[in-house]
């Protein structure tokens, strides 16, 4: 177990100080100490090295040597103590803990719950249309506290929000003057204020809003899924043409054999024959020909209908689009950081 | 003035649903008249016009035709025959239509055969077969029968049947036309013996070209 702790806290070493590196010489010394799990000798120095002139980053390792020493060598509430400031002096540290002991992450926990600060304050990039979308912020809270938050950078800072609030917190912000029009573009600062009685603690991420024109929509020739129908089909070829001709003229035949009169003798067919005869013909040409296109109802209609629909469309598109050029759309993108909370 | 705009400014649309043709035609005949002994046919030409305004169609047409007596007739002369047939026709429903009109049928040298004139009462039913192809059938009654010789007729005596065929060419200007008319009258007279029966009948087709416009 003491095994395990020690080896966990020298792997925490390099990723402690991967981002810059420590100037002090003496704490140099007291972090190669340490490495060497001389924990007295690091001990010494690292106290050593407090009370010479530290940049803030070398006072924020100082105190990291100091409590990961305490934490190696069982003194928990002074790795506690060490913890403490080392949150204070950089709010945004954090142990990884996959390569952390749980003794110090137990440590380092314990000191998150003792102090106050605001944690991991974010603001989502993201594009909109004003008054119709917002802006993600989220930070943590480390006690429970009185959360104030406020954009400030414009004509007057707006409030967000007032909350007792503890832990992760997210909010939203539509980036609207309290008059409704959306905020001018320009730079900006989120600002949280965390206070529990005498204690408050500050933490801010600036922004930059810049405004764009909201795109406007095309107009539609076509409904997507849906295509326009023939609105004349050809029927089958039918023997109807031909047996229609064949019926008319048989009935005229039959007609004429039927009125003729008893007493003239047989009725003569030859004129009725030459008629009926060229009618044959054109009813057995026509069957033998392509069928004229006919039109297609149900076509016709469903294209009606599909013509409708896109007028339609097309009519709310266009209403759609001057409110489009009347709106302006939001950028939201957050700046880096200058300094930490306080 | 302003009844000149208006017909100018309706012009185009009354025109739109309006169609006429003219054209000539080829005509062949069987006639027959008193009894079977005598018998004619014969051949010959004539004029055709139509014209149709929304429902309403009106036809006209003059034929002259020869008649000659056939072989084995009793007739020994030949004579002319010229035929007017008018027909209005107003379009119901579906396939029918009503007709009425007169026909005139005037015989040279007069007494060879009866001149007729008598007013017509019918339908008519059409259908197209195809693009551009239509045909007709028509049945009517003859009324109010004349004759150059004298007679009457009953009033169902008088009956004709007819057929017809258009088709059109040239993207619908021409009209190869057909036309069968087929005509029972049975006449009778009285010469003072009682009414003696002299029926008249006569099988006429034509086939023509019309212009169409």
């Amino acid at each position: 177990m003491r095994y395990s702790l020690l080896l966990g806290s020298l792997l925490l070493v390099p990723a402690a100080l991967g981002a810059q590196a420590i100037q002090n010489p003496t704490l140099r010394r007291a972090q190669a100490a340490y490495d060497n799990l001389d924990y007295r000798q690091a001990l010494s120095l690292a106290q050593a090295a407090q009370r010479e002139r530290l940049n803030g980053f070398d006072r924020a390792r100082a105190y990291e040597v100091l409590a990961l020493t305490y934490s190696a060598m069982d003194s928990i509430l002074k790795a506690v103590s060490a913890f403490k400031e080392v949150i204070l002096l950089e709010p945004e540290r954090d142990l990884d803990p996959n390569r952390t002991s749980p003794k110090v992450l137990s440590a380092f926990s314990v000191a998150l719950t003792q102090v106050l600060v605001v944690r991991q304050l974010r603001v989502d990039s993201t594009d909109f249309v004003g008054g119709q979308g917002e802006v993600a912020i989220r930070y943590t809270v480390t006690q429970p506290a009185r959360v104030v938050t406020r954009v400030t950078g414009g004509p007057a800072p707006i409030k967000l929000d007032s909350a007792a609030a503890n832990g992760q917190v997210n909010l939203r912000w539509p980036a609207r003057l309290p008059s409704g029009d959306p905020v001018p573009a320009g730079n900006y600062t989120v600002v949280v204020e965390a206070t529990v009685g005498q204690n408050n603690f500050s933490a801010s991420q600036p922004i930059r809003v810049t405004h764009g024109a909201v795109d406007t929509l095309p107009h539609l020739v076509s409904l997507p899924g849906y295509d326009y129908l023939p609105e004349s089909e050809i029927p089958p070829k039918s023997w109807k043409p031909m047996g229609l001709a064949l019926v008319y003229s048989g009935i005229a035949i039959a007609g004429t054999s039927a009125l003729s009169q008893g007493d003239l003798g047989s009725a003569s067919f030859r004129e009725a024959g030459v008629i009926g005869g060229g009618l044959m013909v054109a009813g057995f040409v026509v069957m033998l020909r392509k069928p004229a296109p006919q039109p297609a109802r149900g076509n016709i209609l469903y294209n009606r209908l599909l013509r409708e629909q896109l007028t339609r469309r097309n009519a709310e598109i266009a209403q759609d689009n001057i409110r489009r050029r009347q709106q302006v759309a939001l950028r939201v993108v957050p700046l880096p950081r200058t300094g930490g909370g306080r | 003035m302003k009844a000149v705009f208006a017909l100018v400014a309706s012009l185009p649309t009354v025109l739109s649903a309006q169609h006429g043709t003219v054209g000539a035609h080829v005509a062949f005949g069987d006639y027959r008249e008193v009894s079977s002994d005598l018998r004619y046919r014969g051949t010959g030409g004539g004029l055709a016009a139509s014209f149709t305004f929304k429902k309403l169609g009106i036809e006209g047409s003059v034929t002259g035709l020869t008649y000659d007596p056939i072989a084995g007739s009793s007739g020994t002369a030949s004579f002319k025959a010229t035929q007017l047939d008018v027909r209005v026709r107003y379009y119901i429903a579906g396939p029918v239509s009503a007709e009425v009109g007169f026909v005139n049928r005037k015989m040279k040298p007069e007494f060879e055969a009866q001149s007729v004139g008598a007013v017509r009462f019918g339908a008519r039913m059409s259908y197209p077969l195809g693009p551009g192809v239509n045909m007709g059938l028509r049945g009517g009654m003859l009324f109010g029968s004349k004759f150059s010789g004298g007679g009457t007729v009953s009033g169902i005596g008088a009956l004709e049947l007819g057929l017809n065929m258009a088709v059109d060419a040239l993207r619908g200007r021409l009209r190869l036309t057909g036309d069968y008319d087929f005509q029972r009258i049975a006449r009778t007279t009285n010469g003072g013996g009682g009414d003696v029966p002299v029926p008249i009948q006569q099988a006429l087709g034509r086939i023509g070209l019309a212009v169409a416009f």
